[in-house]
């Protein structure tokens, strides 16, 4: 059952990584997010090099997104005109991101940025998604009414140049935050192999103050383009995508997501985002860990000359 | 962990002296049947890797034609194709692990294994090991006598001296790296007698291996000395799909990462297209 991968050099067993591809779609089909957080890290700890894990799973993140997508738009919930701009930022920011970590790896302080990428970015998150959501979980319970809801935007938004209307997201702000937010996703696909869902989100509902309804499908639809350049950036620069890793990753990932996706249903919204939010967190403690524990062996092979 | 003596100079696996093999015998044709010497043969002289490689395992055999009472070892070194090593260690800075700036090896093989019939301290004296390039500890790993820095991909690497302090350091931890990746190996009892005169070794090539040309070297050595060599070559190479996929993947990495993409999308859109025509 194993197979040998020809990028990866590496051989694993392919229905372990079926049923990984399906469990982190499930995930990614519930929240409503990309998974690649999940699975960059699971990946690594099967033995897969992590500058091939970073850049197969990309591809994963295109086709779950995809299939996301299709559903959101079905239902009107993507805002194209708002989705085209962040993938723009998306686009600059996933060149400057390949070439970054292209220098990085070659430095030998890939893996260090990796995790304190993920430290910082997943703790952080993780952090704030728990607080909010147990708050309102409690606020529930003990029969409190929901807290005003505070609609103002920062003044900031409106002060820069460059405006445009964005009608399915309710805004009438400056193309650049939006730009700047995709920018950083972009940069972040590159390093982490993530779509970068976990950030935009909490930034267009709480920054940009988009409108609720069309925030998950538009941070979608800008993942794919953005994760869809990554992919191509990553294949062409360092030649470290594995075509047969990411097939056999995303046909159980596509499963899972549309089975996921009819589980999300079922829960409370903040329910769902206390969950994602200890999800988050702990992987991103795990991450984390490794700059702090002592290393079994204080010498590593570096990649970069013959590869 | 026992120091170790200064490395070895650069050797690549020296013809011994002429004499040591034979006598300079222009006519070979009956007297060799009274002289010490080896031969071997590989099972597979080319190791496919396809999508089904979990790593091979050939088996060397070989015969000893040993006329004089004294008895002989048998030793087999497998070397494969060299390659650059860079080498990072980790740091504590201020409670946090850090990555030193890497340190590069010209080359070191990427796979080294050897088999023999008793531990090669026992077979021969270090010197002779040393010269000859025999065992793990003898292995030749390029560094320059002067420390400096080359630029490589716009990175700055350290390049370590064969004179240093830290020299042995990085020297061993390159080979406890590729041991545990079970790139280098040292068997002590590889080598098994299946008759008088006939014997056996395997050499197991994990699926990390890297793919090009290796040389097999069997020693016969008697008394301390090497008294005949039988060079052999093994050729591991990516066959069928596998390689189309990395040959495809290194000659055109545009095209084969839009295809990528391309592919990644369609699943995506197939399955909501399945799925959305179940409900």
């Amino acid at each position: 059952m194993d197979i040998y991968l020809p990028i990866a050099e590496v051989s694993v067993n392919w229905p372990t990584l079926v049923i990984l591809g399906a469990v982190v779609g499930f995930v990614s089909g519930l929240f409503g997010i990309g998974g690649g957080f999940l699975m960059a890290p699971i990946l690594v700890f099967m033995g897969i090099p992590p500058t091939v894990a970073v850049a197969s799973q990309a591809s994963h993140v295109v086709a779950s997104s995809t299939s996301g997508v299709i559903r959101y738009a079905g239902q009107g919930a993507v805002d194209f005109k708002m989705g085209g701009v962040m993938a723009a930022g998306g686009a600059a920011g996933a060149i400057a991101g390949v070439e970054l970590f292209r220098y990085l790896r070659l430095l030998g302080q890939a893996d260090l940025v990796v995790a304190l990428s993920y430290l910082v970015f997943l703790g952080a998150i993780g952090l704030l998604m728990l607080h909010e959501s147990l708050t309102e979980i409690l606020r529930r319970r003990r029969g409190l009414p929901p807290p005003r809801k505070d609609r103002r935007r920062p003044l900031w938004l409106y002060g820069l140049p460059l405006k445009m209307k964005f009608p399915k997201s309710g805004l009438y702000i400056s193309a650049l935050p939006p730009f700047g937010l995709g920018v950083f996703a972009g940069i972040l696909s590159a390093i982490m192999g993530v779509g970068g869902g976990f950030i935009l989100v909490p930034a267009m509902l709480y920054v940009l103050r988009m409108r609720a309804g069309a925030v998950v499908g538009t941070s979608l639809f800008q993942i794919i383009i953005t994760t869809a350049i990554t992919t191509i950036l990553q294949a062409g620069r360092n030649q470290t995508v594995d075509i047969l890793l990411s097939t056999i990753l995303l046909l159980g990932g596509v499963v899972g997501a549309q089975i996921g996706a009819r589980f999300a249903g079922r829960f409370r919204a903040e329910e769902l985002r206390a969950a994602l939010g200890l999800i988050v967190l702990l992987v991103g403690i795990q991450m984390g860990l490794e700059l702090f524990v002592r290393p079994s062996d204080i010498f590593l092979l570096a990649p970069g000359v013959s590869d | 962990m026992q120091a170790l003596p200064p490395p070895p100079p650069a050797i690549e696996a020296p013809p011994i002296e002429a004499a040591a093999v034979a006598a300079p015998a222009p006519d070979r044709s009956e007297a060799t049947t009274g002289e010490l010497r080896v031969a071997a043969a590989l099972t597979d002289a080319q190791v496919h890797v396809d999508s089904g490689f979990t790593g091979a395992s050939i088996v060397l055999y070989g015969a000893v034609f040993n006329p004089t009472p004294d008895p002989v070892d048998v030793v087999v070194v497998v070397r494969g194709p060299d390659a650059p090593v860079r080498l990072v260690k980790k740091t504590r800075n201020m409670g946090v692990w850090l990555n030193s700036r890497p340190v590069l090896f010209e080359g070191a093989p990427g796979f080294y294994m050897t088999a023999s019939t008793r531990p090669l301290s026992d077979i021969a004296d270090f010197g002779q090991l040393r010269r000859l390039g025999v065992g793990v500890d003898h292995l030749r790993i390029d560094a320059p006598e002067e420390a400096g820095t080359v630029t490589r991909y716009g990175v700055r690497d350290v390049v370590v001296s064969r004179l240093g302090d830290d020299y042995l350091d990085w020297r061993r931890a390159v080979i406890r790296l590729k041991e545990a990746a079970a790139l280098y190996d040292t068997d002590p009892d590889g080598v098994e007698f299946v008759d008088r005169g006939l014997f056996r070794a395997e050499v197991k090539l994990p699926t990390v291996a890297p793919t090009g040309k290796y040389y097999a070297e069997v020693w016969l050595f008697q008394g301390g000395e090497p008294r005949s060599v039988s060079n052999l070559t093994l050729t591991v190479e990516k066959v069928g799909i596998e390689r189309d996929i990395y040959e495809f993947a290194h000659r055109r990495p545009w095209l084969y990462g839009l295809l990528c993409v391309v592919l990644a999308a369609l699943t995506g859109y197939g399955a909501s297209r399945i799925f959305s025509r179940r409900d």
